[in-house]
């Protein structure tokens, strides 16, 4: 996959299934819909999600995948978007008031992926782990010192 | 403290030292306390400085932070130790929607500088009360001087006395210098101490300050500074405490409660709904913000002619999903 860049796709990717029913999604965003292709083979042949599928989104006119981590879980949405692009929150919050938990992923020229969660409201972090080790450990290096 | 007594005669203060002027405005609030009502008494005083908000009075600075959960920072130096930056004093420099906030809310006034020309005259007439003052003080202290010096003398003649060794020239010459003290003896001026009454001197700014301290007012001045203040308004609303967030590329960070027993859980990004931002810097901050353990908090105000009041702003969490 290395060698392929959304310039010249080589011809297995454009025979790929998959990338022609993404294609007849009819966006008419050849880079994005490329982008959602290299996410969709991440998401089946890497990750082992289930149920994959491109969805069109009219409002943005872009492809979204839908799957699931694993059998029986929540149906994730995917937002695949080459990293130079720009988004705004008003197209975040498109694909967000679906209703279903949301994954932002930005493709690099060189196919490299990050997720990103996105969810409505605030959502407190996860404490950090081992404070209580930590304080001991300091106290341990104060005394240390002294 | 000959310099002090030169900056006493020139009857200016400078703005350097902090102190002073912070004690000065507690004088310009005691002054005018008679013809206030309650409820403007207990109002926070704003001092704007080229457009920067500052709390001065130590009052103001607790009552802000305790009722109003500004916490703003330090940045004036402290008087006894002006050679370091570690810890710093007041001034009290909020942000300009901290500012706002306490202004709409009317729990503050900014502080009007009061128009110097007209007080010329009163002006002029306290630099004479004061140097009248500083004339008295010499008076009494080259008074005091004098008298200490005759104990002084006086006391090594008595000892000598009640020593009978016998050298009658020692007792003799000071009994000499004795006489001649009344007639000569001079206090020089420069070893005057000058007290410098910081927290009465009622003088006011040159008009080069007073210009420049009234210079600008808070108000959002353009899209972006009304979404960060709306954003700051419902964020304060919700009983969380903000300061800003410089240091980690946001707008604000968002404290539970008070940021000294709280580490911060947000970092909030205000932005407009169709403001456009290179995918790569929300990948940054979002990344930035798993590293120091933050939720990185999209914020838009809603737009005013939507008709649903769900909420002002509307709020995304983003989080770096872990998915390598």
């Amino acid at each position: 996959m290395d060698e392929d860049n959304t310039a010249g796709h080589s011809s297995w990717i454009k025979q790929h299934p998959v990338y022609e029913d993404l294609m007849n999604l009819d966006v008419g965003d050849g880079a994005q819909v490329y982008a959602a292709f290299l996410v969709y083979l991440n998401l089946t042949e890497v990750r082992g999600w289930e149920d994959v599928v491109g969805v069109a989104c009219p409002e943005l006119q872009v492809v979204l995948l839908e799957g699931r981590e694993k059998e029986g879980e929540l149906v994730r949405v995917v937002y695949p978007l080459p990293a130079h692009r720009t988004v705004s929150h008003k197209d975040l919050r498109c694909i967000l008031d679906r209703g279903h938990p949301m994954l932002l992923c930005a493709v690099a020229s060189d196919s490299t992926l990050v997720y990103q969660q996105l969810c409505d409201g605030l959502l407190t972090p996860e404490p950090p782990v081992g404070i209580q080790d930590q304080g001991r450990r300091q106290h341990r290096k104060r005394r240390l010192q002294t | 403290m000959d310099r002090e007594n030169r900056a006493g005669e020139r009857g200016v203060e400078t703005l350097r030292n902090g102190n002073a002027a912070a004690e000065r405005r507690e004088e310009d609030g005691a002054r005018t306390e008679s013809d206030r009502d309650p409820d403007t008494e207990r109002r926070i005083s704003i001092s704007f400085c080229g457009g920067a908000p500052f709390l001065w009075r130590a009052g103001d600075i607790k009552r802000a932070r305790e009722e109003d959960g500004v916490v703003g920072a330090l940045v004036g130096c402290l008087a006894r130790q002006p050679r370091q930056n570690v810890r710093l004093g007041r001034p009290l420099e909020v942000l300009q929607e901290e500012a706002c906030l306490l202004l709409e809310r009317r729990r503050a006034a900014a502080v009007q500088h009061k128009d110097n020309q007209k007080n010329e005259g009163s002006r002029l007439k306290a630099v004479q009360v004061y140097q009248a003052r500083l004339e008295r003080s010499y008076e009494e202290q080259c008074h005091l001087a004098l008298e200490d010096k005759k104990a002084v003398l006086q006391r090594v003649m008595n000892e000598e006395q009640n020593d009978h060794s016998g050298n009658g020239g020692t007792e003799q010459a000071v009994r000499e210098r004795l006489s001649s003290l009344e007639k000569n003896f001079c206090f020089p001026r420069s070893a005057m101490a000058v007290q410098l009454c910081t927290a009465r001197a009622g003088f006011g700014h040159c008009p080069e300050e007073f210009s420049f301290l009234s210079t600008d007012w808070p108000m959002p001045r353009d899209e972006r500074s009304e979404t960060r203040f709306r954003v700051y308004r419902d964020l304060r609303r919700k009983g969380f405490y903000l300061t800003s967030a410089g240091k980690f590329g946001g707008d604000y960070l968002v404290y539970p409660g008070d940021p000294l027993r709280f580490h911060s859980h947000f970092i909030a990004l205000c932005l407009s709904m169709d403001e456009q931002s290179p995918l790569c810097d929300i990948l940054a901050i979002a990344r930035l913000g798993s590293n120091v353990k933050k939720t990185v908090l999209l914020c838009s105000p809603r737009d005013l002619s939507d008709g649903e009041v769900e909420g002002e702003v509307v709020y995304s969490s983003l989080q770096w999903s872990g998915m390598v």
